[in-house]
């Protein structure tokens, strides 16, 4: 084997890749890499924060691209502290909340039964705190035609154990006669058991799992399936949609209340329009961490900051008297959850209605 | 020879001290114990497999007979009723692995005659380049290749394949095993002696008869061994899989739709679990791979011996 | 025999040869289809990625969703330093069970039975796959088999050296001081008197303690470093270079420990290969001249069969830059760390990894840039290529 052949091949290869520039073709010519611009607080040269420290962010993959807008922009000013944001789904941010290995638990719902149990045993407070809506989106394939609205009881055939459809024909006659493939969140994601609550939970019945279905904590590898299968339908939160908007469409969904087909829009979402999938996504925060500066000041940058942090992730800023509320929370340090009552059944309602003081659950 | 390059004679003690001595008594014990870490970690890794494993098979809802038996795998997909039969993981991997071998052996094995019985030098001197270029690219960029090449371009113009597919990925792991397979087969074919090569050619045989009726069959030990060797490493073949082949475990012989190997569900538990030591998905973690480890272990163990065999034969 | 059998046959000579001559193209048509399979697979690679190259691209790190801005820069350093750890870890223990097995042949029958047990342990490791080593990885460097206790937030690591604990609070001109904390197991600390401090820019300063119901200060030197009595300061670790602690939990060292694990076959295969070719010659004379085992291992053996041992290695860690499986399970699929390595128990993105986690985003820019990292990923393996070469040429030379 000749060096000068291997010398050959680096020198080509490395040639011919800077020669691909010019054959484009998929790749658009990127713009040359620009230092971000610290955006907040009016610019102008400040010296650099020496707030240290580290932050632990676990849960939902749904209100990751929040958390991760807020670190950009928090680290924009205070580039010494540490994050470490992951998304394996909000049951697991639970736990580990719970187990007091996390700071911050994103959650795309709010906490059970169990879960408040098994923090309470392991003495572990916490701050319950609503960040933003969502409209859980149902998506379909660029290529599929056929779909231009669904009801609530179309999702329940399509979605649950019981049902469980095996092709589009099944559901609509005029519709191909083709098996769906469907692609939605696992069992640990907070986005499976909010569908699940909305299309199954007063039968006692679950999400489907069988060899049409399948389940993945990581919503990228759900929009990468729907967008390489015509025959695809699936779920996730809205951010992700955005994202992927030029490959993927989505679907009107009728609201109960009013029977009007609604698409998912930032101002369907924020009346509510968009139902029954619009949902408020969540904070918990864990209390003793939240003594610690750079934690504290992280949230309160957060909430200080919460519409372009919110925005610019891709989802939708709550009413402001919710937000004020929030602000209540941390500074008085009310932890507890509010979502049940002193007898253990759930709350229901609109957020600002809920989430008020008098609500905790001590 | 250059003589002075390497034995410095000055620098040659002149004769064994007995200091020099306990140092070299003192350096065999290391070595040996530097040798043991070997053997610490075939044992650490078996020791682990059964401790972890036992976890899983003690869980009072975990019977080991439907763990071989039952046609599907739900862990960590469903709560409630739990499916975790290895069955549908066992058809993933072989699935794949069949897909590859049907592409590295044949090919594999032909590369190696060319080389060995027809090429010229030139020919030769382009080719192994190839074949070790082959050899080194990682196994992430085969699996990228997969999902982003050959499904979409290759495979899909063909018919109904899914987007993530069984047939990617095993003609991707088929390209890795190739430059194994065809020089494990040269090897072979390489010790077999020329006197039986050129007995045939006296006796008139063509090249091809030659290389078909007298060396293939004396090296066919050789070639079982090239081929035992390339399926263990097919079988615990991860990125690609990860990458091309899906996350849903099917039990079906269908390579268009997405299957799970055991290698690939043990990479997608760990990115999508916390991994709570002590939870149902952590000890199927362990058994899975309990199974995978016996499998590829007890397969090298026939290929390196067989292998073995073969070379005495003829030395 | 069989041969005279089989050639005793009626068939033409004409149709034999014709025969012989289709088989030699069908041979070399397949033979090049490895070199089709190559050639496509770059050209796909360069064709996707290659627009996406550029000096950003080397120096930036992941950013969420910015494609153009996002980098391999911490993916780069971060493989560099995992292979770093994982040769210095692989080789001497490597070398060193090469020149037992080949040097060290022993004479009992104990001895012969453990050298054949080490000797066919080594070749059948080699056939174990990475995902079982990462495995392995996780339970013994990780968690390290659950001896010293778990990480948990807000609380210092069970043993731990080459961190210091400071206190940090908020001043009233909104900045940032810090002073020694004494317990490190003591969360919060409430500042009731006056203490030295350091500010923001490292001087120190003294901490001025009002009361809640005096009037602030209105000048901001002064209002840059007085607080109420009352106010809290949190704990805060600034960790050395050397930091280090127990267990291992998701780290560099973890990753490097693992994948030194995952060569430790092939880096004794190498240097058994190297070993084995130094002629005889050589170490009959060393023994000649009165030197006992180790001498003439160290002096003769060693030296001459270097250059093939470091072939060998070098073509070990060519592998392991390029292992992701093993790494997934240890370091988790890190892409992005805010600061870049500090210590050995930082967690850092690494190129394989980097690549499988923008592979899989639904952002399709990604795939491509995933195409880039791969193509800095093959010009690394092919520079690493070359300089074993050039070893092996070199020695070759000196043989001759």
């Amino acid at each position: 084997m000749n060096l000068r052949c291997w010398l050959a091949l680096s020198v080509a290869l490395s040639f011919c890749s800077f020669l691909g520039c010019d054959r484009g073709g998929v790749a658009s010519k990127p713009v040359p890499a620009e230092k971000p611009s610290v955006a907040i607080g009016g610019g102008g040269a400040a010296p650099a924060s020496s707030l240290s420290g580290k932050v632990d962010i676990q849960g939902s993959s749904t209100v990751e691209p929040i958390s991760i807008k807020a670190k950009e922009l928090f680290n924009a000013v205070h580039p010494k502290v540490e994050f470490s944001v992951s998304g394996q789904g909000t049951s697991n941010g639970f736990e580990a909340l719970s187990k007091r290995e996390c700071d911050i638990c994103d959650a795309s719902r709010s906490i059970k039964k169990e879960e408040l149990e098994r923090s309470k045993a392991n003495s572990t407070q916490f701050i319950e705190l609503p960040i933003a809506y969502d409209g859980l989106t149902v998506v379909v394939n660029k290529g599929n035609d056929w779909v231009k609205q669904l009801t609530v009881e179309q999702l329940k055939q399509i979605f649950r154990e019981d049902f469980a459809v095996k092709t589009w024909k099944d559901i609509d006659a005029s519709w191909p006669d083709q098996k769906i493939s469907i692609y939605a969140p696992g069992i640990k994601s907070g986005t499976h058991d909010y569908f699940v609550e909305v299309i199954g939970k007063r039968d006692g019945k679950k999400l489907r799992s069988d060899e049409q279905t399948t389940l993945s904590e990581d919503d990228k590898q759900l929009a990468i399936g729907v967008k390489g299968d015509k025959y695809a339908i699936g779920f996730f939160g809205y951010s992700y949609y955005e994202a992927a908007k030029s490959e993927l469409t989505a679907i009107a969904i009728v609201n109960p209340k009013s029977g009007e087909a609604v698409l998912p829009s930032p101002q369907s979402i924020e009346t509510n329009n968009y139902a029954p999938l619009s949902r408020p996504l969540f904070w918990y925060i864990n209390s003793e961490s939240l003594q610690r500066a750079e934690v504290r000041e992280f949230v309160d940058f957060a909430f200080e900051n919460i519409s372009k942090v919110v925005t610019e992730a891709g989802y939708v800023p709550l009413p402001s008297s919710v937000y004020s509320a929030v602000q209540a929370h941390i500074e008085k340090g009310l932890n507890g959850p509010h979502f049940f009552d002193t007898e253990g059944k759930e709350r229901h309602g609109p957020l600002n209605e809920t989430y008020v003081e008098a609500n905790l659950v001590k | 020879m250059a003589s002075g390059d390497f034995l410095d004679l000055s620098k040659l003690p002149q004769r064994s001290t007995v200091a020099s001595q306990r140092w070299s008594s003192l350096m065999t014990i290391v070595l040996v114990v530097c040798s043991l870490i070997s053997v610490l970690t075939t044992l650490g890794i078996i020791a682990m497999l059964v401790y972890e494993a036992s976890g899983f098979f003690a869980n009072d809802q975990i019977r080991l007979s439907r763990f071989f038996t039952d046609t599907k795998w739900t862990v960590g997909q469903t709560q409630g009723e739990i499916h975790y039969g290895i069955l549908p993981l066992l058809s993933g991997t072989l699935r794949i692995t069949a897909i590859a071998m049907l592409i590295a052996l044949p090919l594999g094995v032909i590369t190696a005659v060319y080389l060995s019985e027809f090429a010229s030098k030139r020919v030769r001197s382009i080719l192994k380049p190839a074949l070790e270029v082959l050899a080194g690219i990682p196994t992430v960029v085969l699996g990228y290749f997969a999902m982003v090449f050959i499904t979409p371009y290759v495979l899909q113009p063909l018919g109904d394949f899914k987007t993530f597919n069984a047939a990617a990925a095993g003609i991707a792991v088929g390209i890795l095993c190739l430059p194994l397979v065809t020089s494990l087969a040269e090897d072979a074919l390489r010790a077999v002696p020329r006197s039986l090569r050129e007995g045939a050619l006296g006796l008139g045989a063509t090249r091809f008869e030659t290389t078909v009726k007298v060396v293939l069959p004396a090296a066919l030990s050789g070639i079982i061994a090239a081929f035992l060797l390339a399926l263990a490493r097919a079988i615990g073949e991860t990125m690609v899989v990860a990458l091309a082949a899906g996350s849903t475990p099917t039990w079906t012989l269908d390579p268009r739709l997405q299957s799970q190997t055991m290698a690939g569900y043990i990479v997608n538990t760990f990115q999508s679990e916390s991994v709570v030591p002590g939870s149902l998905s952590y000890y199927s973690i362990y058994s899975v791979a309990a199974v995978l480890f016996v499998i590829t272990f007890g397969i090298t163990v026939l290929g390196q011996y067989i292998r073995r065999r073969f070379r005495e034969v003829y030395n | 025999m069989a041969i005279s059998n089989t050639l005793n046959r009626t068939r033409s000579v004409g149709s034999r040869k014709s025969f012989d001559r289709g088989f030699q193209i069908i041979c070399l048509l397949v033979a090049s289809l490895a070199i089709v399979i190559l050639v496509m697979l770059v050209t796909a690679i360069l064709f996707k990625g290659g627009g996406w190259l550029s000096w950003g691209f080397l120096v930036n790190s992941h950013r969420e969703n910015l494609p153009e801005q996002s980098g391999v820069g911490q993916a780069i350093i971060g493989s560099l330093v995992v292979c770093l750890i994982c040769g210095l870890a692989a080789m001497p223990i490597g070398i060193a069970t090469a020149v037992f097995l080949e040097e060290y042949q022993p004479l009992s029958r104990l001895g012969r039975l453990l050298h054949g047990f080490i000797q066919l342990n080594v070749s059948n490791l080699a056939g174990v796959p990475s995902i079982v080593y990462g495995i392995l990885g996780v339970t013994a460097f990780v968690y390290m088999f659950g001896w010293f206790g778990q990480i948990q937030a807000n609380k210092p690591p069970p043993v731990e050296m080459g961190a210091s604990y400071f206190y940090q609070t908020k001043t009233l001109g909104k900045k940032w001081v810090q002073f020694p904390a004494s317990d490190r197991t003591k969360q919060v600390f409430v500042i009731e008197s006056s203490l030295s401090a350091f500010n923001e820019s490292g001087q120190p300063i003294e901490l001025n303690v009002i009361d809640r119901s005096a009037t602030a200060p209105t000048e901001p030197e002064l209002r840059d470093r007085t607080v109420y009595a009352g106010a809290t300061a949190s704990i805060l670790a600034t960790k050395r270079p050397w930091y280090f602690h127990l267990p291992f939990s998701k780290s560099v060292l973890s990753a490097g420990l693992t994948l030194a694990l995952v060569i430790l076959p092939i880096v004794i295969i190498a240097a058994q290969e190297a070993i084995r070719a130094v002629p005889s010659s050589l170490r009959e004379a060393a023994y000649g001249l009165g030197a006992n085992k180790w001498q003439v291992v160290s002096t003769t053996v060693l030296p001459s069969a270097l250059p093939g041992i470091m072939t060998g290695a070098i073509l070990a860690m060519s592998r392991a830059i390029g292992e992701a499986a093993p790494l997934l399970a240890v370091m988790g699929g890190v892409i992005s760390t805010t600061n870049s390595l500090g210590n050995l128990m930082d967690k850092s993105p690494v190129l394989p990894v980097t690549i499988y986690r923008w592979a899989q985003d639904e952002n399709p820019a990604f795939e491509n840039l995933a195409a880039a990292a791969i193509i800095v990923l093959l010009v690394f393996l092919l520079l690493m290529n070359s300089i074993a070469i050039l070893v092996r040429n070199r020695a070759e030379r000196k043989y001759a």
